[in-house]
């Protein structure tokens, strides 16, 4: 498995206590979120993931997004249901799906009907509207003392982004899922990743997460989807991460080790 | 309230109304005055008052956006006049301005101030004896509401709202934040028309509480403070304001206690992914066992200790026929005592959740394979 792990440098946010020290939870103010998600439409996100979905039919990339996002949704309402969700694409540059937020999960299966990929690729990828609309949303969500996160799901393995967003103020959180081929002579995965990382790091308020994946399996997304549930406001670094934590019986002397995840198995 | 179909000016007026009562006031329909128009110009507004809600419509018109809102009262009160006999004095419909957003709300506020005052003429009107002595010593209370209530079949009664407790109750809880002042009161109901006897009868008792509050405070785990024979408002409030005073500071006593549960759970399953920082009443955490990730999602209930925490699983990679992640049944029935330490008890949860989530992991791979 090639990793592409960068190191995402931590930016300095209000109320991260380390996660590697003791965890403390202090009664501060909590707000619920609004959740702007931002999908990769380029026919990239048409690659196939490893493993065919049910009945034998190919799954992609933006069939495993799908999913990734409706078990994000349910599960964010199961652990509080007053976050609420929108929807924008990303070809050349970025527009709305949908644009109430809204905590119903049929809001996002509507939009999903909505939704298909580009059928030719733009060569480009412009995220500056995306940061315009986050910031102009995010001010309407504090008012109601909400706050804003966007993420982005991406999918070109050759087209790193490209914006041109001052953020003087970082009004919104980004959290960012890659999915890529494996590096090769005629791509730049790596490139691709380090514009992402760059782009998170100028514009997000609190901690933002940014998780890649060539592997093209499903589990590995829906984990990763998982991780970025934890609320922006009571987050660690992402060096820190230490979930999803294993549930074994501890040894008398020592905590036991971390399954290890890479061990190849059957998707479910 | 945005929407294309309210014209601007309403919209406005009830937008801020919305945003800025100091009551929780709601609107139940919208319509419209016209049979041509989708403009919705007429709306009903239920507003809270003595414990119940009172519906009044508020009829504008879209034809005359500039004209001053119509207001009716429901059935059971066309003895009410406000602003009858007031010719030439000002109220809140006089020198209406349309473009002024504040205006609904002060409106609305002056006409259910009206409203109380003439529930509390009615109610002075009654002759009872017993109610008219339970009335004068509790005069000096502040913020008592009170209505008759009759109806076809029932019986005449008189009900009051006396707000308990002069302790600020949103202070008490840090981070909170309730837009409305929290408050509990007591119901009082009269049953109208007897005479007075040597040994009245108890009249019927109730806590209610603002809605945000059972979050923090249950009222329906406090039990009353018995009504002894011959007992008036005015002995029976000092003793229930003690009893609830108590509850209160164990209430807030109690959120602390969660907290540091919640704050054992974290060497055992990680950092959590979100937890109720101000109420400590939920808490969820990402876990695994191989390669199959699943939530915990643990909620702590206001009688914890004594009562355990509800645990419920969510898989990540289990989904039903529609697409919903594959939850666990509630389990609340695992091996528990009080008694334990904090750290005892998040050992325990995580004991029994080693074994527990082997089961879940089968039941959820049974359940996909049932759809199949």
């Amino acid at each position: 498995m090639q990793g592409i792990e960068g190191q995402n440098s931590a930016t300095t946010t209000a109320a991260a206590a380390g996660g590697g020290g003791l965890y403390t939870l202090p009664p501060t103010r909590f707000s619920s979120e609004d959740i702007l998600f931002c999908i990769d439409v380029d026919p990239e996100c048409l690659v196939e993931m490893k493993v065919t979905g049910p009945n034998g039919r190919p799954f992609t990339r933006l069939d495993t997004i799908k999913q990734g996002i409706l078990l994000f949704i349910h599960s964010k309402l199961a652990i509080n249901p007053d976050h609420r969700f929108a929807f924008t694409v990303l070809g050349k540059s970025v527009s709305w799906l949908r644009k109430e937020f809204s905590g119903e999960v049929d809001a996002a299966l509507s939009a999903f009907r909505g939704l298909s990929a580009d059928s030719s690729s733009s060569g480009q990828a412009d995220l500056t509207q995306l940061f315009r609309i986050a910031a102009h949303e995010a001010k309407k969500s504090r008012a109601q003392n909400r706050i804003l996160r966007v993420i982005l799901m991406y999918c070109r393995s050759s087209v790193p982004p490209q914006h041109q967003w001052l953020a003087t103020q970082k009004v919104f959180t980004l959290d960012v899922i890659y999915l890529h081929d494996k590096p090769g002579p005629d791509n730049c995965p790596q490139k691709v990743y380090d514009s992402l990382v760059e782009a998170l790091e100028l514009v997000t308020e609190y901690e933002g997460y940014i998780y890649e994946s060539g592997q093209g399996l499903t589990r590995i997304l829906l984990r990763h989807m998982c991780i970025l549930l934890s609320h922006p406001q009571q987050r660690c670094v992402q060096d820190d991460v230490d979930v999803p934590k294993s549930l074994t019986k501890k040894s008398p002397t020592t905590e036991s080790a971390s399954v290890d995840e890479s061990a190849p198995v059957s998707s479910q | 309230m945005v929407s294309d179909r309210i014209p601007p000016l309403i919209s406005t007026q009830l937008t801020h109304l919305l945003a800025h009562c100091p009551i929780s006031i709601k609107v139940e329909q919208m319509w419209s005055g016209c049979m041509n128009s989708s403009l919705l110009d007429h709306f009903t507004l239920v507003i809270p008052f003595c414990l119940e809600y009172v519906r009044w419509d508020i009829i504008y018109n879209a034809i005359y956006p500039l004209a001053k809102p119509d207001v009716i009262f429901g059935p059971e009160d066309e003895h009410f006049r406000p602003y009858r006999g007031t010719i030439d004095s000002k109220n809140a419909l006089t020198d209406w301005n349309s473009k002024d957003p504040t205006r609904l709300l002060t409106l609305v506020l002056e006409l259910r101030d009206l409203y109380r005052d003439y529930q509390k003429k009615r109610v002075a009107e009654v002759d009872d004896e017993r109610l008219k002595f339970e009335i004068s010593t509790m005069l000096s209370r502040e913020g008592i509401e009170m209505l008759m209530s009759s109806g076809l079949d029932k019986p005449e009664e008189v009900k009051f709202a006396v707000p308990l407790l002069d302790m600020d109750l949103n202070k008490m809880v840090l981070g909170s934040t309730w837009r409305h002042q929290q408050k509990i009161y007591l119901q009082v109901i009269y049953p109208v028309g007897r005479k007075y006897s040597t040994t009245p009868s108890a009249p019927r008792l109730k806590l209610v509480s603002s809605p945000e509050l059972k979050s923090w405070f249950s009222v329906e785990e406090s039990r009353l403070p018995a009504w002894l024979d011959g007992m008036c408002m005015a002995e029976y409030l000092p003793t229930l304001e003690e009893m609830l005073e108590n509850q209160i500071r164990e209430a807030v006593a109690l959120v602390e206690v969660r907290r540091k549960f919640i704050t054992a759970l974290a060497p055992h399953f990680g950092r959590p992914i979100e937890a109720d920082p101000v109420f400590c009443r939920k808490v969820s955490f990402l876990a695994s066992s191989g390669t199959f990730a699943f939530l915990v999602h643990i909620s702590i209930p206001l009688q914890f200790p004594k009562q355990q925490p509800v645990l419920v699983l969510q898989s990540s990679q289990h989904f039903n026929s529609h697409n919903v992640p594959i939850k666990s049944p509630i389990m609340n029935d695992y091996p528990w005592s009080p008694r334990w330490e904090t750290s005892v008890m998040a050992e325990r949860i995580f004991d029994f959740l080693v074994e527990e989530c082997l089961n879940f992991k089968r039941y959820c791979n049974e359940t996909m394979l049932q759809q199949r």
